[in-house]
């Protein structure tokens, strides 16, 4: 996450009294602790202790199976929670019409309860909903959106009061500042014509950078735009800046944690004991070698002994993996080596190291362990 | 783009879409097809229009029905909801006002001084060379002497390490160069950048001078632009109002271009520092430097804006609303402690506004205030009151504690009165010590925390132990010190400006007549006798001494009996935001703190019986992410994955184990073992939510490729 402004920092120290102080020398502390712990117990334990490959991990199909019908815990308690928020939905509403916009922080999903609130609560508002958990949004389009919301609402009005005719102007093919200036000169003199900007996770990973932050942020100060959006990440305030929180977001935040699981928002977060461990690359490994000719199996355990062997080097030279296989007659040409090694570069089986006499070299980005059972495995 | 309906359920499309639109608005869906949604919104207008109406008749509750009720009360919430916004808008706009005033006109001296400075430069200017409409749109240089190729450049030092504030300064000095007769143009940190370059200055230089901008943007345009009859007799002053954001190669080629040009078209800078004087050398090559031909300002200090601030909105009876002494304490220290910018306190400022329409009932009374005959105006409103509000206001502490009578509604409008009035003596009051304080350097904002403590007015009787009222008379005894020691002449000053801010309090008033006459005939007294009357020289300056002495008893006196803070006096509520604690969360997020929170102490907010049973910290019912955060607490910056996962196994196990009774010491590997492989699965499924959960939170960092079997934690301690 950009670090600006360091407003997060500052907000912490926030408060009354010798309370904080104490607040902080704790903090510091347990800071302190947390790194003297790393290189006695930490570095240790992680050489000494076990390591994920000694988990017995289940197939990564089973684990997203059994991760859909996880039972869930407390479900009248989270139910008592979320029903304790909708008595301040009125406050909210009061709060987004005094112009603050709302920011609402605490674990748990949010998604729900914001839709909740929008579709009961704000219903003189048009409501644009913005899912800034996926990782590909297009800012643009939904500024053009509002932009065309807005628009319509202005040609209805004409309709009404003059009867002529306007064509739509393309929003689209205009640059985003010219859009945003064509949405400041949006006023109106009735209350009604509100757009709300639902933003789920404005700390999401497609938005998280600046250009992203400031177009959300000169959105959000255009007289009929509202603004209500979720932080998950405990770093979110560092994505602003003075400018844009106290003159631009307005925000007013709101502590609701709601302990509902993060169900949409986690799809796109690998699974720690699928994916993250190399038990994984080991199994896809395996897959592709199978799938493979007998000689480019045996090429690449002449590969993967050597390395076994030499686990200090940074990897083998062409020219002895060439002479090695050779010798064990696998292949008879440098061009069918190479027509081996393309297809393992291809799959990431093999990648290509510079040695420390400078010539290239071959390497299977796999630790020892997992290249030992794959090895088993392969026969 | 279809609209879904409002009440679908979460289908699949809706989460996976990067944005939809949820519904439309009430008026756009009105007018698009005329269906449910006008009801609600033209009953409500009715009803508006019956309560606005000055004497409403009280629902009869015998005749209708417990729906009608509710629908009545469903209206009634609404319509009082309504009259709260717009007394909110009212007021805050008024606020707004005054606060732009405020610091338009500490500005002011400042923009005098540029405005001076771009005359001057621009006689200056054209006293070396008076160049044709002709001669301005030649392509070459006209002169080449190089001092002719300096840009008059006005650094303004803004003594602000947040260029926040100085935004809305900016702004009003282009505003005011403007409206006296110079071009203007501004160019941002962002214009000036290496992205953009200096082309793209050129651009919005021209868009915001010129009527039409050309496709190509370059000089000649701004030449021909300028050699226009209407534009020649006005310098072009181009505002950077952060120039340390800018860019330093960027802004030197814009210098080396317009400083050839400055004879032809006199283009002058003026460019805020929030740093020291040597930025523009940091950040301009020496080649550039050298084209500028500087001249150093100075803002006022954000200090003197922020007395000048509190006295405007808090002291100054400003427009129905106040804040009560902790809020006032709390606001300080913001502003003191968090960043000091007066950006950053008006909008606490304003957040507590709202807060406070928000939150009271009543608060919309305080419009009453605005109006001439506010006192029929109180009468109507509080007898339209609904009974409930009725009973509320009533019911308020402030006026229990004094005392409790039937006529509530006379009670109410006669307590607003007086409000009023005791508030605007108290604002005499302390506007009297706070001009008293600026000799001896105390500010505004200090003093006005002291005064609005209700302690003080509690513990007012004079005799009191210092130990006991010192600390919340810390600035107000340090006032009455320094007029001990004023000088003669400041003194009668200071008796000369609190006659000002007396005016209306007679018997004070002649009081300090009585005193300043005084003053008069000691004055003469003093030449003959000595310079420097001082407390400790007592043979010699007895007379003024004890006119020292007097005027500050007579300050202390009116302090006892007049700075009464305002929540001591009935129906304070209904204008005073008291909540100090929902404006701090509402203020100052702290998600670092409270999401670990939540987390560590999940049994707070879920309000559950089952997890903290046995007063054991982690227990197998708690929330899976609130289980490995507590866990993670037992570790370093570094989590091995796999030691977390057994200690997570073990703690979900240990509800099983304890079933079947099997005696297990400690978390081990063996203790999964004879658990089902489906339910392991299971686990590891669990596992894995909460580790993403975790994720998603920040509190924890994925592993890297070279150590997978260890996580980073983030955040530390609470």
């Amino acid at each position: 996450m950009a670090l600006r402004g360091g407003h997060a920092a500052a907000a912490a120290g926030v408060s009354s009294g010798s309370e904080d102080d104490n607040e902080e020398a704790g903090f510091s502390r347990s800071y302190f602790l947390a790194k003297e712990k790393e290189p006695s117990s930490g570095k240790k334990r992680a050489r000494a202790a076990g390591k994920l490959s000694d988990l017995n991990l289940v197939d990564e199909q089973v684990l997203r199976a059994s991760l859909a019908e996880i039972p869930p815990k407390h479900e009248r308690e989270v139910e008592a929670l979320t029903r304790s928020y909708k008595e301040q939905y009125r406050n909210w509403l009061f709060e987004l019409r005094c112009g603050f916009g709302l920011l609402m922080y605490g674990f748990g999903s949010k998604k729900m309860l914001l839709e909740d609130f929008a579709s009961t609560t704000l219903s003189d508002f048009t409501v644009i909903v913005v899912n800034g958990y996926l990782p590909s949004i297009n800012l643009k389009q939904v500024i053009v959106t509002i932009a065309e919301i807005f628009w319509e609402q202005t040609k209805l009005k004409r309709k009404r009061q003059t009867a002529t005719r306007s064509q739509l102007q393309p929003f689209a093919s205009q640059s985003i500042d010219d859009i945003i200036s064509f949405l400041n000169n949006q006023t109106s003199d009735n209350g009604d014509d509100n757009v709300c900007l639902l933003i789920h996770n404005i700390d999401g990973p497609a938005l998280r950078d600046t250009e992203s932050q400031q177009y959300l942020a000169q959105v959000s100060c255009c007289p009929q735009v509202h603004v209500v959006a979720s932080v998950d990440h405990v770093n979110a305030p560092l994505l602003w800046d003075k400018k844009m929180v106290h003159t631009q977001f307005k925000w007013s935040w709101y502590h609701v944690p709601t302990f509902a699981p993060y169900k949409v928002e986690g799809v796109f977060y690998p699974l720690i004991l699928a994916s993250g461990g190399h038990a994984q690359t080991m199994k896809t490994a395996l897959v592709v070698l199978q799938s493979l000719t007998p000689n480019a199996q045996s090429v690449f355990r002449v590969l993967a002994e050597y390395q076994l062997a030499h686990e200090k080097e940074e990897g083998m030279h062409f020219s002895s993996l060439y002479t090695k296989c050779r010798e064990r007659f696998l292949v008879s040409s440098q061009v069918t080596l190479n027509s081996h090694l393309t297809e393992f570069k291809d799959h990431d089986l093999v990648k290509i190291r510079k040695h420390s006499d400078g010539q290239d070299c071959l390497h299977i980005p796999l630790v020892s362990d997992a290249l030992e059972k794959l090895l088993q495995e392969l026969t | 783009m279809a609209a879904p309906p409002g009440e679908a359920p979460l289908t699949a499309a809706t989460n996976i879409e990067p944005f939809y639109v949820l519904h439309k608005g009430g008026a756009a869906a009105s007018s698009s097809s005329s269906s449910a949604p006008s009801l609600p919104s033209s009953g409500r207008a009715r009803r508006r229009i019956d309560v606005s109406g000055p004497a409403s008749p009280n629902p009869k509750p015998g005749k209708r029905s417990r729906d009608d009720d509710a629908a009545e009360d469903d209206d009634d919430d609404e319509l009082y909801e309504r009259l709260r916004l717009d007394a909110f808008h009212c007021v805050w706009s008024k606020i707004q006002s005054t606060i732009n005033e405020v610091l338009r006109g500490i500005s002011l001296k400042l923009f005098d001084q540029v405005l001076r400075w771009v005359q001057e430069s621009f006689s200056a200017v054209r006293s070396i060379a008076r160049p044709s409409a002709a001669e301005v749109r030649q392509p070459y240089p006209l002169l080449t002497d190089v001092i002719c190729r300096k840009i008059p450049t006005a650094f303004v030092l803004t003594k602000n390490a947040e260029f926040v504030d100085d935004i809305t300064t900016f702004r009003d000095l282009a505003e005011y160069l403007e409206s006296n007769g110079c071009h203007l143009a501004k160019l941002s940190a962002t214009e000036l950048s290496e992205k953009n370059g200096v082309g793209c200055c050129f651009r919005s230089l021209l868009r915001q001078l010129l009527s039409d901008v050309p496709d190509v943007a370059d000089i000649f345009a701004l030449a021909s632009w300028y050699s226009a009859a209407e534009n020649y007799d006005q310098p072009i002053v181009v505002v950077i109002d952060d120039l340390e954001q800018c860019s330093g190669d960027v802004l030197g080629e814009l210098v080396m271009i317009l400083s050839e040009w400055v004879i032809k078209i006199p283009i002058f800078f003026v460019m805020g520092i929030a740093t020291t004087l040597d930025a523009p050398r940091k950040l301009l090559s020496s080649e550039a430097l050298q084209r500028l031909e500087p001249c150093k300002l100075t803002l006022g200090s954000p200090s003197d804006r922020m007395n000048a601030l509190v006295e405007a909105i808090l002291v100054k009876p400003c427009a129905g609303f106040c804040i009560s002494h902790e809020v006032a304490v709390f606001l300080r220290n913001y502003f003191f402690k968090h960043d000091g910018t007066i950006t950053s306190f008006i909008s606490a400022l304003k957040l507590a506004c709202s807060k406070h329409f928000s939150v009271e009932p009543l608060s919309f009374l305080c419009m009453g205030m605005l109006e001439e005959d506010r006192e029929n105006f109180w009468h109507d409103k509080f007898n339209a009151l609904p009974q409930e509000l009725r009973k509320y206001a009533s019911g308020l502490p402030s006026c229990t504690r004094e005392k409790d009578s039937t006529k509530s509604g006379d009670n109410m409008v006669d307590g607003l009165s007086e409000l009023m009035n005791i508030q605007k003596d108290w604002s005499s009051v302390l506007l009297c010590l706070y001009e008293a304080g600026k000799h001896g350097k105390v500010q505004l904002l200090d003093i006005f925390c002291e005064a609005v403590n209700p302690d003080l007015h509690t513990q007012k009787a004079p005799n009191l132990p210092n130990e006991k009222s010192g600390t919340s008379r810390r600035f107000i005894d340090q006032v009455m010190d320094t007029i001990r020691y004023l000088p003669v002449e400041t003194l009668f000053c200071l008796l000369e400006v609190w006659s000002i801010h007396l005016n209306g309090m007679d018997k004070i008033t002649n009081k300090v007549k009585e005193l300043q006459s005084t003053t008069i005939s000691t004055d003469s007294v003093r030449i003959t006798k000595d310079k420097w009357p001082r407390r400790s020289t007592n043979s010699t300056g007895n007379s003024t001494v004890a006119l020292n002495d007097k005027v500050a008893m007579l300050l202390d006196d009116v302090t006892r009996k007049f700075l009464v803070s305002v929540e001591c006096l009935p129906f304070h509520e209904i204008v005073c935001f008291k909540n100090v604690s929902i404006l701090q969360s509402a203020l100052i997020g702290n998600p670092r703190r409270m999401v670990q929170l939540d987390l560590v102490k999940s049994h707070k907010h879920l309000k559950c019986s089952c997890c903290r049973k046995n007063g054991i910290a982690v227990s197998a019912s708690m929330h899976d992410t609130s289980i490995m955060c507590n866990l993670a607490q037992e570790y370093g910056d570094v989590i091995n994955l796999h030691d977390w996962y057994i200690s997570f196994d073990g703690i979900i196990n240990s509800v099983h184990s304890k079933i079947k009774r099997k005696p297990h010491t400690s978390p081990s590997k063996k203790k999964s073992k004879p658990v089902a492989a489906e339910s392991e699965a299971m686990i590891q499924a669990r596992f894995c939510r909460a580790v993403t959960e975790l994720q998603i939170t920040g509190l924890l960092r994925m592993p890297s490729k070279r150590r997978p079997d260890l996580v980073q934690r983030i955040a530390f301690g609470l």
